[in-house]
């Protein structure tokens, strides 16, 4: 594939990562601005690690992971500051019907967030999430059953 | 909760309006500056690989006669593009292997490992070391290893401990994540865990199979602790003895992570029909068998071993009665599910078809038994339990 760098190829991934990333970010980041941070960090690490993908999925894959680590690493510094990250900024659109479901899947666990989001809102199967999070499908079927059942209490619904 | 309303939940987030422009334009900026510094920093590198490639051919002219040529564990690094864990496998604390065994069509070869934290630019983890492990694999008859031949699924590299049980210390407990490259038809495997050197106390392996998570048909722990490929496992596989340092075991750390993970071992395999009761019933039609699962919370739910609560409670059938019904439809829709997940898993290798045909089966029969109204089902707290209805 091209390397990063050239204007081409650093309009293309802007465009076509962007509104993932950045979503993908919130489920461990309670504000917008926190999230855009994090996506900014994960492009910029692309410009400076210099990785050579083998095909888009894999240059998507490296995105996700290193957004969710961004992500994790921005959310365990305000929590080190003892700054609940949720007070430090402006809510995202509070009081919204979905405040509530995107409050409970920032207090899952990490590990469960990430696959909730790529099978729920991305459509992946659980052999996709598996290579784009680099982990066995088992596990991520594992994941993706207890963060619904997490979900499911912390929702307070019958049925997921 | 439907994916429509997680969809609708997180399509209502907005971001500013010039992310994408304000990202560009940042972008560009840092990639001319990068560019910068690599002109400033040409000369120094083009001497440098004069003397690297001066090194690789004095290195050829000694290895003409070795058996094999592997690449080092640093160089498998670098092809994952994994610079500070190259260098890291160059350091003093890497702990080089390179011994082979040969197993089935396949000689496998651990190369080495190293452990340290912040070593993956691709997945750092600030909070906890990791150990980074590079196995070789090739074809003993000579046939290339290719990305497109050989799947990386379809063995387990995974480290062991010596008096821990295998289902709790191993790749999946120890979060490990493996990625493998085919170079010169040889397979390598880099393996991520967390940091094994806190079992450093232990006999550690690394162990190499055929297969999924590790159970008593693949391996069988003896009274001292050790542990062993079962007998009647004939799978590809290779047991390796790691030699840590006992001085950086960290027997405290080694202690939670059991506690979080150690279910118990048993080397005796359940017989699969002694989980079923079996009734025989004459009927006008002839005889009628019914099976009825003596565990019924495994009919079809694995207890949730990682609740922070203190693990699964099963219910009394006082507090089962209270609990809310549920009904067939719910059950198929929920199999749907379950069905796509163990598919997944019989496609990996991680099942067999003939467990899976054997659960689908069960599942059958729960959902008949629901229909029929032969089963009830009540949640609580989360669990469904069936329990079969007496007749009048």
């Amino acid at each position: 594939m091209v390397p990063f760098g050239t204007d081409e190829t650093i309009c293309r991934i802007v465009t076509a990562y962007s509104d993932m990333l950045l979503r993908l970010a919130c489920t461990r980041l309670g504000s917008a601005a926190d999230a855009e941070d994090a996506v900014q960090e994960a492009f910029l690490r692309l410009l400076t690690a210099r990785p050579v993908f083998r095909d888009t999925e894999h240059e998507k894959a490296w995105l996700i992971r290193t957004t969710l680590q961004r992500a994790s690493d921005i959310r365990r510094k305000a929590e080190q500051r003892n700054i609940p990250l949720e007070e430090a900024a402006e809510p995202m659109t509070p009081d919204s019907p979905g405040e509530e479901l995107r409050s409970a899947v920032r207090a899952l666990p990490e590990k469960y967030g990430a696959v909730i989001h790529l099978h729920y809102y991305e459509g992946y199967s659980i052999r996709e999430i598996a290579k784009l999070l680099g982990l066995p499908a088992a596990t991520v079927g594992t994941r993706l059953a207890r963060g619904r059942e997490r979900l499911r209490q912390m929702l307070r619904e019958d049925v997921v | 909760m439907n994916r429509e309303d997680y969809r609708k939940a997180f399509d209502e987030l907005s971001f500013s309006a010039d992310f994408q422009r304000r990202t560009a334009n940042l972008l560009r900026d840092r990639a001319r500056e990068l560019e910068k510094e690599r002109t400033q920093m040409t000369f120094s590198k083009t001497k440098k690989m004069a003397v690297l490639i001066a090194a690789c051919i004095a290195l050829l002219a000694v290895s003409v006669s070795a058996a094999y040529l592997w690449l080092t564990p640093a160089q498998v690094a670098e092809e994952h593009n994994q610079p500070l864990l190259a260098e890291a496998f160059q350091g003093p604390g890497t702990i080089t292997i390179n011994e082979t065994v040969e197993s089935g069509d396949f000689s496998i070869t651990l190369l080495g490992l190293v452990s340290g934290r912040n070593l993956d630019v691709l997945n750092q983890d600030l909070e906890k070391d990791h150990t980074y492990s590079v196995l070789a694999l090739r074809r003993l008859d000579g046939e290339p290893l290719t990305n497109q031949n050989h799947s990386l699924t379809q063995y387990t590299m995974t480290p062991l401990a010596a008096g821990c049980s295998p289902a709790a210390v191993n790749s999946w407990t120890l979060e490990g994540g493996g990625t493998g490259m085919a170079k010169d038809g040889v397979y390598y495997y880099l393996l991520d865990t967390r940091s094994i050197e806190m079992f450093a106390d232990h006999t550690v392996y690394m162990a190499f199979y055929e297969g999924g998570v590790p159970n008593n048909s693949i391996f069988t722990v003896a009274e001292d602790g050790s542990i062993a490929f079962a007998e009647d496992f004939t799978g590809v596989q290779a047991l390796f003895t790691l030699p840590l340092d006992p001085s950086k075991a960290d027997p405290a750390a080694a202690e939670a992570f059991l506690s979080e993970y150690d279910m118990g071992w048993t080397n005796e395999r359940s017989d699969p029909e002694e989980e079923w009761d079996i009734e025989h019933r004459e009927t006008e039609d002839g005889e009628e068998i019914t099976l009825r699962p003596k565990d019924i919370r495994n009919a079809w739910l694995e207890p949730w071993d990682d609740e922070k609560d203190g693990g699964h409670h099963v219910a009394t059938p006082e507090e089962r009665a209270a609990g809310r019904l549920y009904t067939a439809e719910e059950f198929e829709a929920d199999l749907s599910l379950r069905r796509e997940n163990f598919q997944e898993m019989v496609s990996i290798g991680n099942m067999t078809q003939e467990e899976y045909d054997e659960w689908d089966q069960r599942q059958e029969e729960i959902l008949e038994g629901l229909q029929s109204g032969a089963f009830e089902g009540r949640v609580v707290d989360g669990t469904v339990y069936f329990d079969p209805i007496a007749s009048e």
